[in-house]
């Protein structure tokens, strides 16, 4: 029998075959398409700890599912597939094929923080969103996004030196995302401030590019910071029950 | 010296109403149809109560013990009303014994029943043992036995909570919201969680009424610090596969239908009418409201009047009712009966 709403169900759960006969009667085609159950059959009741034992999601276990967040959510105003309100109630309760079909959709979050100012039970949604999406990269789900791979580059040499050498930080972004060096607005941005920029301020430039200054006695510091980030990140991946492995870069 | 109030029922109500009456320095027979005081939190075996976290036998039993020890209050155990006659400050009553007993004037605080879950077999109460009630698992808690299955003596893995059973169904008859099974479901599904850590608790609602300041202490110290799940749907019906019990339902906030294993369910049962509130209608000549309950006069103008003058009314002989306020109520109605022995000595006196 052909479905006329089949918009209405969900293409996965569409089963029909090419060639089949059932006690001789031939129902190929539509005529033997069958809709498999969508009912939820379990919870994951890990699921809420460990989004609650990730950065931002602490206080996902307040949500009475009044959804302020997604009615003032920016992202969800252009993409109503985008709701917040949802995948926090997926959470904790422990539905996670659900949460994890909206896997390329979660990592949107602007993080403008409209959300965490309309919850009246201080969930702070925003934060939710960014241990989900860090929960889906955990666990494999998701790919690390390009804005992850600048962040890594970025805070390494912070953690490194105490300082930043935006040309560096450029140059290993462009690499381990794949991308050529000569970009035309970088070759664009290179040749004006040759033109322009005084001759003095190039020359420091060039020599912060060659000789990158660290902060001084800086290397306290630095031990202390790596710790920390070592052991945030093994407590992260202890919480999700995930091998331990060191960071990732 | 002026006739005595005539109690009925030695629930929260009555004895608030009776230590009232008696510290104003009035005689009060306080009949009781069972041989124990206390009503449903003593007779029913609830434990901690809500929201003073006490225990029911300290609680109660403590209303109990005052009423037992003053003099100016006749308690008369395993006894009802038969008969009730005359004006108010002039009433005569009969005693199932026969015995004629005089009063001034009555107080009925005769409660209500738990709801009886066979009326909704689809969920699995006297199908399955491991369906039970509210009123049960604060037995199981009261007695120290902990929550247990009772199919095989086993501590649940997981255990869902259905509120509104025997509360607003039209289908059975019931409009009425029972006002406290929210609160007391949060409560049990914390102690539980406390009891057994590994437990899981998910309760199915339509709406959280948990109302007053019971909103931080039990809705959101639930989700907070016990984690205790709420799932908003209501269940269609519970099966079983043979090992544990299936919960069927809709979960209306992802639009999808649930089929979920569970190891006990627990109906938060509501509060029926007073299954005798037919006869206590005829016996005292007191009106019933269109669900059963005493029908109360107007908050505004009196303290816990029925339809017949010098016969009041308090608690949950009038409608769901918590304790506390069943307490508050017993003691206005016993404000309200002594204003009237009053009134009767003062007119003996000109």
């Amino acid at each position: 029998m052909p479905i006329h709403e089949k918009s209405l169900i969900r293409p996965e759960n569409l089963i029909e075959h090419e060639k089949l006969v059932i006690d001789g009667i031939d129902v190929s085609g539509h005529w033997s398409t069958f809709i498999e159950s969508r009912a939820l059959t379990d919870y994951n009741e890990n699921l809420q700890d460990e989004i609650e034992a990730l950065g931002g999601g602490e206080n996902i276990s307040r949500c009475w599912q009044c959804g302020s967040c997604t009615n003032a959510c920016t992202v969800n105003a252009i993409n109503p597939d985008f709701n917040p309100r949802y995948w926090i109630y997926l959470i904790r309760l422990g539905m996670e094929s659900e949460l994890v079909r909206d896997k390329d959709i979660i990592w949107q979050c602007v993080s403008c923080n409209k959300c965490t100012y309309a919850c009246p039970r201080d969930v702070n949604p925003e934060g939710v969103m960014k241990a989900t999406a860090h929960w889906l990269e955990l666990k494999g789900h998701t790919e690390k996004k390009p804005s992850m791979v600048f962040d890594e580059a970025f805070s390494h040499q912070v953690f490194e030196t105490g300082k930043i050498e935006e040309g560096l930080v450029l140059r290993q972004f462009l690499a381990r995302t794949g991308q050529p060096l000569a970009q035309p607005w970088i070759v664009a941005l290179i040749a004006g401030l040759l033109r322009r920029f005084p001759v003095f301020y190039l020359i420091r430039l060039g020599l912060a590019a060659i000789f990158r200054p660290r902060t001084r006695s800086w290397g306290k510091a630095r031990t202390a910071i790596n710790e920390y980030v070592a052991e945030r990140e093994a407590a992260n991946r202890r919480a999700l029950r995930l091998d331990a492995r060191g960071a990732d870069r | 010296m002026t006739r005595p109030v005539l109690i009925v029922g030695g629930g929260p109500a009555g004895l608030s109403a009776a230590h009232a009456l008696a510290s104003a320095g009035r005689r009060v027979t306080l009949v009781e149809k069972v041989d124990r005081l206390g009503g449903a939190p003593i007779l029913s075996g609830y434990a901690k109560l809500v929201p003073s976290h006490e225990w029911a036998r300290d609680a109660i039993g403590g209303m109990v013990q005052r009423v037992v020890d003053n003099p100016l209050i006749d308690v008369r155990l395993g006894t009802s009303i038969d008969a009730f006659a005359g004006e108010p400050g002039r009433f005569s009553a009969r005693l199932k014994s026969g015995e004629t007993i005089e009063a001034g004037a009555a107080i009925l605080a005769t409660g209500f029943t738990h709801f009886d879950s066979v009326n909704k077999p689809e969920w699995g109460f006297g199908t399955y043992p491991d369906v039970v009630t509210t009123v049960q698992v604060e037995q199981m808690l009261s007695s120290g036995a902990g929550v247990r299955c009772p199919s095989d003596g086993r501590a649940p893995d997981r255990v869902a909570i259905l509120l509104c059973v025997g509360s607003r169904d039209r289908q059975i008859g019931r409009e009425w919201c029972s006002k406290i099974c929210c609160t007391v479901s949060a409560n049990i599904a914390m102690e539980i969680r406390e009891a057994l850590p590994k437990c899981n608790v998910y309760i199915y609602y339509m709406d959280i009424r948990t109302f007053g300041l019971y909103e931080g202490a039990y809705y959101w110290e639930s989700q907070e610090t016990h984690k205790v799940k709420y799932v908003k749907a209501r269940i269609a019906e519970v099966t079983s596969d043979g090992k544990r019990l299936l919960v069927k339902g809709e979960d209306t906030l992802v639009k999808r239908p649930i089929s979920i294993p569970f190891d006990m369910v627990v109906h938060a049962i509501g509060m029926d009418p007073n299954v005798d509130n037919m006869t206590i209608s005829a016996i005292f000549d007191v009106r019933l409201n269109k669900y059963g309950y005493l029908d109360k006069g107007s908050a505004y103008s009196s303290l816990g009047h029925t339809s017949r003058p010098g016969v009041f009314v308090a608690g949950a002989a009038t409608g769901p009712e918590t304790i506390d306020d069943s307490i508050a109520q017993g003691q206005a109605a016993a404000i309200a009966a002594l204003n009237l022995v009053n009134g009767a000595v003062r007119e003996a006196a000109e």
